[in-house]
């Protein structure tokens, strides 16, 4: 099986199974229209929370189906078939998190957008936090398949990937919602902002592989 | 040099002839350093007699640092050459490591209240040992679910790696976020710019809370030694007994 394929495979499968997308955009919009009550409706605070919450909402729905994306490899025996392809583990792993990215996690910079509207930023400013969104996604989904490998299999595994992936996660939270409240502020740090989320996600994806092959590779001995 | 010291028992050995004395320097140190360092040291002229809590504060936050520092070399040490000891090392570290984190986040309220007028205040250095914390708490959540010793061990170590190398990023990405802390003012490359009247004090404060570490630590691995030749000779015990009830 080529690395191509495997991607191919694993993408028809992320969108098809539970629910695909519409889990995480509907765990994220559920996040979005429940902050306003909590905080209340006046329009400056919205405004100045906004990029805040519209990148939490986005980070929390990328660990929300992060149990799916090895759990079920684990279950059935496909991680035992992945490990002889020849493929690789870590290119298995590198081609899943892109994978889940491209066909779980595509909403996510979306609503980003409509969310920052709703807010009361400006549109650019929202699609500013957009962009922000969609170069941190592949990174955020990179770090919860590490944290998902690492738990894949175990009771409560969601909780734990929570715990394990929230905190390495920070990085990207601080630059895709920095990116967003440069944008609404004025001041000149929106591209550092963009450049430090894509930075940290190039990084992501030579780092979080093999970190997820080598503990995929522990369970399998 | 690892495989020499990756004998069990030539380390149980080593452990047990250091342990009385390193508990023994602790008492000393926190005996000289804790009346220094609460009673004689000078008042601060801005921050008065709450300058005190940086004698728990500062050490504390080191240590919690140095901590997970030592849990990332030891996961290190073994995934690459799987010494056991190397493992208990990192099993003994987290948790000692988690206290010190808490132990800063704590006085760093205390000592906030008075300074900034607020408990909790999101400076950059509060929040990224905050972070630690979490750090902490994920890798010793992970070990807690898994019940296979192999894979606890393997699992974990990767863990610690992935934080080791993250920490710097988020510490990082924290500073860039906001920053409002007083600069550090021991380590840096100019030489210390605080009084030598508070250096002196806080430098034993640190030297007692770095071998109260290496007590704990050392007294934590001997116990987990301990508690494994347990386990085996008890399995021993019952596989005799099942051999002698089948006869």
């Amino acid at each position: 099986m080529s690395a191509m394929a495997l991607f191919a495979r694993e993408v028809r499968l992320a969108w098809a199974g539970g629910g695909g997308p519409a889990g995480p955009a509907a765990f994220n919009l559920a996040a979005l229209a429940l902050a306003p009550l909590a905080i209340g409706p006046d329009a400056e605070t919205l405004a100045a929370a906004g990029p805040g919450i519209i990148t939490f909402a986005a980070l929390l729905a990328t660990l929300q189906p992060a149990e799916r994306i090895f759990g079920e490899d684990v279950a059935d025996g496909t991680l035992e078939l992945y490990a002889l392809s020849g493929v690789g583990l870590a290119i298995a792993s590198l081609m899943k998190a892109l994978a889940f990215t491209l066909a779980v996690f595509w909403p996510l910079p979306a609503l980003a957008f409509l969310g920052g509207l709703a807010y009361g930023l400006e549109p650019v400013s929202a699609l500013v936090l957009s962009a922000g969104l969609l170069l941190a996604a592949p990174g955020l989904a990179l770090v919860a398949a590490f944290a998902g490998a690492l738990a894949a299999g175990l009771k409560r595994a969601g909780l734990l990937i929570a715990l394990i992936a929230a905190p390495l996660q920070v990085p990207l939270l601080v630059f895709a919602a920095g990116a967003g409240r440069a944008a609404m502020d004025g001041t000149p740090t929106v591209l550092p902002n963009l450049m430090m989320a894509a930075a940290f996600t190039l990084a992501a994806l030579v780092l979080a592989p093999l970190g997820a092959a080598a503990a995929l590779r522990a369970r399998l001995e | 040099m690892w495989s020499y010291f990756a004998n069990p028992e030539r380390f149980d050995r080593l452990a047990a002839a250091m342990l009385p004395w390193t508990w023994g320097l602790t008492v000393l140190l926190f005996a000289i350093g804790l009346p220094w360092a609460l009673v004689f040291s000078p008042a601060d002229y801005q921050q008065s007699e709450t300058v005190r809590i940086m004698y728990v504060h500062v050490p504390a936050a080191w240590l919690a640092m140095a901590a997970y520092a030592g849990l990332g070399v030891s996961s290190f040490v073994y995934f690459i050459w799987r010494h056991n000891l190397a493992d208990l090392a990192a099993r003994a570290l987290a948790p000692a490591g988690a206290v010190f984190a808490f132990l800063c986040l704590v006085t760093g309220a205390l000592w906030g209240r008075p300074m900034w007028g607020a408990w909790w205040v999101w400076d950059a250095r509060l929040t990224s040992m905050l972070v630690l914390f979490l750090l902490y708490l994920g890798y010793m959540a992970l070990r807690g679910a898994i019940e296979d010793e192999k894979l606890r061990a393997r699992a974990g170590s990767i863990l610690a790696m992935a934080g080791l190398i993250n920490l710097p990023i988020i510490k990082f990405s924290v500073d860039w976020w906001n920053t409002l802390h007083q600069p550090a003012s021991v380590i840096r490359f100019d030489g210390p710019t605080i009084h030598a009247s508070k250096l002196w004090p806080l430098s034993i404060m640190a030297l007692a809370f770095t071998v109260l570490l290496t007590a704990l630590v050392l007294t934590t691995m001997r116990t987990m030694i301990v508690e494994r030749r347990l386990e085996r000779l008890e399995r021993q015990r019952e596989s005799r007994l099942e051999a002698e009830a089948a006869l």
